[in-house]
């Protein structure tokens, strides 16, 4: 790791981030997870009065729905906005025609990576902040909180979703496209990942999905530490297991992005 | 007949100074434009950026209202009746924007053929003919994407054509286009006006498609009619006037002098500008040989002589700074 | 007229080849609503579906329920992806030709509308109707009501489109627009959760979307067995919203056209 590359990176992030900072982007996923909390709170206080299904409480290990769901809407905003900016980096150096100078300078790709990750995840921190204080008042209760837990499940969910970013930024650069690619990544991460609902609820198959995006377990172990509800045992193998599958990301998505680098240079003659 | 008088175009713009202050400014896109189109005639409409070229054509397209002034087309208040004039009129612009890329040559005619109003059959006919006299016909049924800078331009001649305009606004046509490809446009535009009959208005930054095509040319700078006049008129005043630069070693105003005296003694409206160590000279006269002369007479050493071709730019900067509009009404 | 529907039919066309010859877009128009439609009927697992506080909602027919909602939203939803298309044009130059030409400017928006409320949405609705026809059982339609609404509903999708493409194309914030009309509009005009056991502030919001009495009228008369009586003032306020949103775009149009000739700008708001 170079770290003056990535210091490098993150200074000139922020730099941009001052001058302009995007902050409709910024409602506008605090707007999502406002509504998705909004949207949990109408169908739990006034569709169905409060009545869980029978199973909920041994699947999620918390019988308060409202936390259980506003802490998923969080992680969720917290999804969203880094592989949005990680993702969208490479693509959007492209657009800038910045892409070929970068690519000019012999330096570490990971550092330039993490760099932008490691900015984004303070802004974000910011920007779940707000968040949160809204959950607040739908009703978010910290029932059993676990410091070292909370910790393992903070940066294992970095780890995670920095290999998720690199994936979804090969997807962008090969597709040339960042609308269809999120969004459709998006929605799907809110329909397997068990953000508002356990993802028990689903079918086979997208569960199987589920647990092989680098999202679910993360959300898992951040509501265990949040919420309790589970043994230390069997957290630290699901943190096992989260590892393993965030390395595979990553450890995938490195080379692949370079391969792309290369080919995405190539197009831009043709 | 297109005849517009006094034609003038006043924006009100709103500038925001704080997010509760705003202020209102009037600004002066045309000040005061008279100009006339007739039938089978080519008109030129020069000058530089924000001249007011686009505020000009956009009134005559009635695209927007003018402030004040009037417009006559064939005897109708244009101003009054923007509908019945948009339907005898039609806009060629250049650039490869305003047709639609993912839609075949053929379906963006049959488009815009629709917003006409233009009875199908008719419209299939003309199409057909349009697509054959721009030469798309093989291409008809591809999509715009793939077509090449100069087909594109084609098309867009052949929807500015679609409903049968009796005036059409040429806002820069050939704007990006190879030379062959211009050559041909100019045969079509020209075809247009001489064997159809067409009123056409040609806005060009290029000052020799505007000496080539246009039967008659106006001036524009600031939103003012600068000089107007037929080709003949305009060349003799402003294209026939020679511009030399002229410098040697150890040039200084001594030199300069006696230079000038040396000239003025063949043309004496001749003008020796000295700046930045060289001379422009300017004047109707050839003095190419003259100028060697005195050089060789005077024993210096020649660092630059050549004629320099004079650019739409200069003539327009040069006119809009010493003549006042009236004086130079050579019409 | 006949000019006029020559116009609408050209537009629609020219929409229709114009966006919809590239397949992906069908992912941004069926694939995000059905991922959306699964994540809200999986999400109501997580609550005891015999408890809710609509009598005539149980889990028997909360699929169709819901699948109503996603359905009707997928018409009224789609038309502003399509109408910020359409201000594209604003940009790529051929909104000028079409004000060049004499073309009626309410058939333009129109055929815009058209397409885009049929096209974006006839993949959803062909699953909406074949996993209805699947749980048919369920269904408790009153036949009479659903002839009488489903017009009336159509009429106000394309309405809904035609206003929606007028303020997109004479506005300069889009953005603000799409912040308003996507989430919010799921949320406030009852899709997931039906508007009728709303808070007070929440219906009072619910009120401004035309989808909510579309949404309301649809559900009585299919899952509930409602005949015209019982839903007559849903289909006045639906008729009222008709007759208002073609008035507001038709004044809309005028004063744009008046706008855009003063000042040569066709942004308006």
């Amino acid at each position: 790791m170079d770290l003056k590359v990535m210091w490098a990176t993150m200074k000139k992030e922020f730099q941009i981030r001052l001058r302009a900072y995007p902050i409709d982007f910024m409602v506008g996923c605090i707007l999502t997870s406002f509504y998705t909390t909004l949207g949990a709170y109408l169908m739990y206080h006034y569709f169905f009065r409060q009545n869980l299904a029978s199973d909920f409480a041994d699947l999620t290990g918390t019988s308060d729905y409202m936390s259980y769901a506003i802490v998923g809407s969080l992680l969720y905003l917290f999804v969203v906005r880094t592989c949005l900016n990680v993702s969208r980096r490479l693509i959007t150096e492209l657009r800038e025609g910045t892409l070929e100078s970068l690519m000019l300078a012999p330096f570490k790709r990971t550092s330039y990576f993490v760099g932008n990750m490691l900015l984004q995840t303070v802004m974000t921190f910011l920007e779940t902040a707000i968040a949160t204080v809204i959950g607040l008042f739908f009703g978010l209760r910290i029932h059993d909180f676990c410091l070292w837990k909370f910790v393992i499940a903070t940066i294992l969910s970095l780890y995670g979703f920095f290999g998720l970013s690199l994936i979804l930024g090969c997807v962008m650069i090969y597709a040339r496209d960042t609308y269809i690619s999120q969004n459709t990544l998006f929605a799907a991460i809110f329909l397997v990942c068990g953000i508002t609902f356990p993802k028990e609820y689903l079918p086979y198959s997208l569960q199987f999905l589920g647990n092989i995006i680098p999202v679910t377990d993360g959300l898992t172990l951040m509501r265990a530490a949040i919420l309790g509800g589970m043994p230390s045992d069997r957290f630290c193998i699901i943190a096992l297991r989260f590892f393993v599958l965030g390395s595979v990301y990553v450890i995938s998505g490195l080379p692949l992005m370079k391969r792309l680098e290369i080919i995405a240079l190539e197009k831009m003659e043709g | 007949m297109i005849e517009i008088k006094n034609l003038q175009k006043v924006y009100d713009v709103k500038r925001r100074q704080s997010f509760f202050h705003m202020t209102r400014e009037k600004v002066v896109a045309v000040k005061d434009i008279s100009m006339r189109i007739d039938k089978g005639q080519i008109v030129g409409l020069l000058g530089i950026n924000g001249a007011g070229k686009t505020t000009t054509i956009k009134m005559l397209t009635t695209l927007i209202e003018p402030t004040n002034g009037t417009y006559s087309f064939d005897g109708i208040d244009a101003i009054a009746n923007p509908d019945l004039v948009k339907r005898q009129i039609n806009m060629i612009a250049g650039g490869e924007r305003m047709i639609y890329w993912r839609l075949t040559a053929y379906e963006n005619l049959w488009y815009y053929g629709q917003l006409y109003g233009i009875d199908n059959t008719l419209l299939k006919k003309r199409i057909e003919k349009l697509l054959q006299i721009v030469g798309l016909e093989d291409k008809a049924d591809l999509p715009v994407e793939t077509y090449s800078k100069g087909m594109k331009q084609r098309l867009q001649i052949a929807r500015g054509l679609i409903n049968d305009p009796k005036y059409i606004f040429l806002d820069e046509p050939t704007i990006g286009l190879d030379a062959v490809v211009t050559q041909d446009l100019h045969k079509e535009i020209r075809s247009l006006a001489k064997d159809q009959g067409k009123g056409i208005l040609l806005t060009s930054h290029y000052l020799s498609e505007v000496e080539e095509l246009c039967d008659y040319i106006y001036l524009v700078n600031k939103g003012e009619l600068v000089i107007e006049g037929t080709k003949k008129e305009l060349t003799d005043y402003v294209f026939a006037r020679n511009r030399y630069v002229f410098s040697v070693r150890g040039m200084d105003k001594k030199i300069v002098c006696r230079l000038r005296d040396n000239l003025r003694m063949i043309d004496p409206e001749s003008e020796v500008l000295f700046e930045d160590g060289s001379c422009t000279i300017i004047s109707k006269a050839e003095l190419s040989s003259a100028i060697a002369e005195f050089a060789l007479k005077e024993k210096l050493v020649i660092n630059e002589l050549h004629k320099q071709e004079p650019s739409l730019e200069q003539a327009v900067i040069k006119l809009s700074k010493n003549l006042e509009r009236k004086d130079t009404q050579i019409a | 007229m006949k000019y006029f529907i020559k116009v609408v039919l050209a537009e629609s066309y020219k929409q229709h080849r114009n966006y919809f010859n590239n397949k992906m877009i069908y992912v941004s128009l069926f694939l995000w609503p059905l991922l959306s439609f699964l994540a809200s009927y999986y999400s109501y697992k997580a609550f005891d579906l015999e408890e809710s506080a609509i009598s005539y909602i149980n889990s028997g027919n909360i699929l169709v329920f819901l699948l109503i909602g996603y359905m009707a939203m997928s018409f009224f939803r789609s038309v502003v992806q399509s109408a910020w298309r359409f201000s594209s044009e604003r940009q790529s130059g051929t909104l000028e030709y079409i004000y060049l030409s004499p073309a009626s400017r309410l058939a333009v928006l129109m055929g815009n509308a058209l397409s885009s409320v049929f096209e974006s949405s006839v993949v959803m609705l062909v699953f909406g109707i074949l996993m209805i026809f699947y749980n048919r059982e369920s269904l408790h339609a009153n036949v009479v009501g659903l002839v009488v609404v489903m017009p009336i509903y159509v009429i106000m999708a394309l309405l809904w489109g035609v206003f929606i493409n007028a303020c997109f194309l004479y506005s300069r914030d889009t953005d603000f627009l799409f912040t308003i009309l996507e989430e919010p509009m799921e949320i406030f005009s009852g899709v997931k959760v039906p508007v009728m056991i709303f808070p007070g502030w929440a219906k009072l919001l619910s009120c401004i979307f035309p989808l909510t009495y579309a949404l309301e009228a649809l559900r009585q008369v299919t899952l509930n067995n409602s005949d015209l009586g019982t839903i007559k003032i849903t289909v006045l306020i639906s008729i009222l919203i008709i007759v208002v949103l073609l008035a507001a775009t038709l004044i809309t149009i005028h004063i744009v056209e008046k706008h855009v000739r003063k000042t040569g700008n066709i942004i308006l708001f």
